[in-house]
């Protein structure tokens, strides 16, 4: 299982899956930061976005995400402010020009992301940037890998892991993987011939292990600078995953030193129950049960340009790629 | 979403870097990789570098990204042409 939205399009972009021998098959797991965001986080950024004096201010894909009732993209069509930036530091100097307007980043993303959104935070604080705030969504791997294995349900045996969130986290924060379940895993880039040798690392593993195949960026303790900025800005919190449910331990929220940025101490919204997309299995393709054609609503309904589920609308979620690169079925439209 | 691009450090202010890759030149924050130095080959993601590359990996990954965007750009065309090769996609590195 490869749980990296990078991976999942490499994967689909150079149509690996059907270079694989028998016995060996490739399942996308939570590996899109979009994807996994929750429902219920949706409608709180939606409902921060209907307040008048809020911006959002948040990455590309997350725009069109369905909510419950709305989306941004709807919310931003009916008036809202929304806006998409490259860099979270972006976000500093849209606060900075109109500081009679309240900025909140939605903070989505893995430990890649995380540390530029601490970064920020702390360039935040050093210009005295009080209409900036953080709504944090962000997750951290290994929770997920952990919660994915108890449910037992996917009968993984090995993991392709994630490229850069470990350039962040190092590769011993695996060492769980063989240690405690006795799967392996290979940290990878993100070319063709990485992919397909992580594979083949993985294929020669005589007892399950943790290896690094990107060793030019990735090594096992990781960057320690954006550990600790990680350890300072943020902290632990409970989080709900799409398809996952709630994993303990596997969120990050502002830490006491820097509460005062956090968008829910600013701002109160009742955004109500979340209502998940009716029909759609991204759950059971976020945890591996399913590949995207065995949803009835695949390249039905659900198509990139009118998306049920979040896996159909970031061009990283398994349907999207799955969609883009193998066009179900149809040999006229497969274009890898 | 993660996303990193290898990118090459042409000069410095204190934490914040001019970067350059292929003629692209950005600024970047130095915050994670305070050891990193003009000259150093820096993967950047979402304006901040999160590692220092061994130069002669980065240079060799930044000649197959050349040599893939030749590719793209329809020296070979087949098959395998990418409709949508216009549309840049990163591999990241």
């Amino acid at each position: 299982m490869e749980v990296c939205g990078t991976h999942t399009m490499a994967i689909s972009r150079y149509g690996l899956r059907d270079l694989l021998p028998a016995g060996m098959r490739l399942v996308s797991g939570p590996g899109c930061p979009v994807c996994v965001t929750a429902v219920g986080d949706l409608d709180v950024v939606v409902a921060l976005a209907r307040l008048p004096e809020v911006t959002i201010v948040t990455f590309g894909d997350l725009v069109r995400v369905p909510s419950s009732h709305s989306s941004l993209a709807a919310e931003r069509a009916a008036g809202a402010d929304v806006r998409v930036v490259y860099a979270p530091t972006d976000a500093l100097e849209l606060a900075a020009a109109e500081p009679e307007r309240q900025f909140v980043l939605a903070g989505i993303g893995f430990e890649t992301t995380a540390p530029t959104v601490a970064g920020a935070l702390l360039m935040a604080r050093e210009r005295g940037l009080g209409n900036f705030s953080v709504l944090s969504l962000h997750k951290t791997m290994p929770g997920a890998l952990r919660a994915l294995l108890d449910a037992g349900e996917s009968r993984i045996d090995g993991f392709i892991l994630p490229g850069h969130v470990s350039v962040v986290t190092g590769s011993d924060c695996y060492r769980f993987l063989p240690g405690e379940y006795g799967v392996g895993g290979v940290v990878a880039g993100f070319t063709a011939a990485d992919v397909l040798e992580a594979l083949l690392l993985l294929a020669r593993q005589q007892e399950p292990a943790i290896e690094i195949g990107y060793r030019r960026a990735v090594t096992a303790a990781g960057n320690r600078v954006a550990q600790e900025l990680l350890a300072r800005v943020f902290a632990p919190c409970d989080a709900v995953w799409r398809g996952l449910g709630l994993i303990p331990g596997s969120g990050l929220r502002l830490s006491e030193e820097f509460r005062d940025f956090a968008a829910e101490e600013r701002f109160t919204v009742e955004p109500g129950e979340p209502v998940e997309p009716r029909g759609c299995r991204c759950g059971e393709v976020l945890r591996g049960l399913i590949d995207p054609p065995e949803c009835a609503l695949f390249g039905r309904r659900c198509t990139p340009e009118m998306p049920v589920g979040a896996c159909m609308v970031s061009s990283e979620g398994a349907c999207a790629a799955h969609f883009r690169y193998r066009a179900f079925d149809d040999p006229a439209g497969a274009d890898d | 979403m993660c996303l990193a691009i290898p990118m090459r450090i042409t000069a410095t202010d204190g934490a914040a870097a001019t970067i350059e890759a292929d003629g692209l030149v950005q600024k970047t924050s130095l915050m994670l990789v305070p050891d990193a130095r003009v000259g150093d080959y820096v993967l950047v993601h979402a304006g901040f570098a999160i590692a220092v590359l061994e130069s002669d990996d980065a240079a060799e990954r930044l000649a197959l990204f050349e040599e893939i965007a030749g590719m793209a750009a329809g020296d070979e065309p087949g098959p395998d042409t990418d409709p949508q090769a216009d549309k840049p996609y990163d591999p990241s590195i």
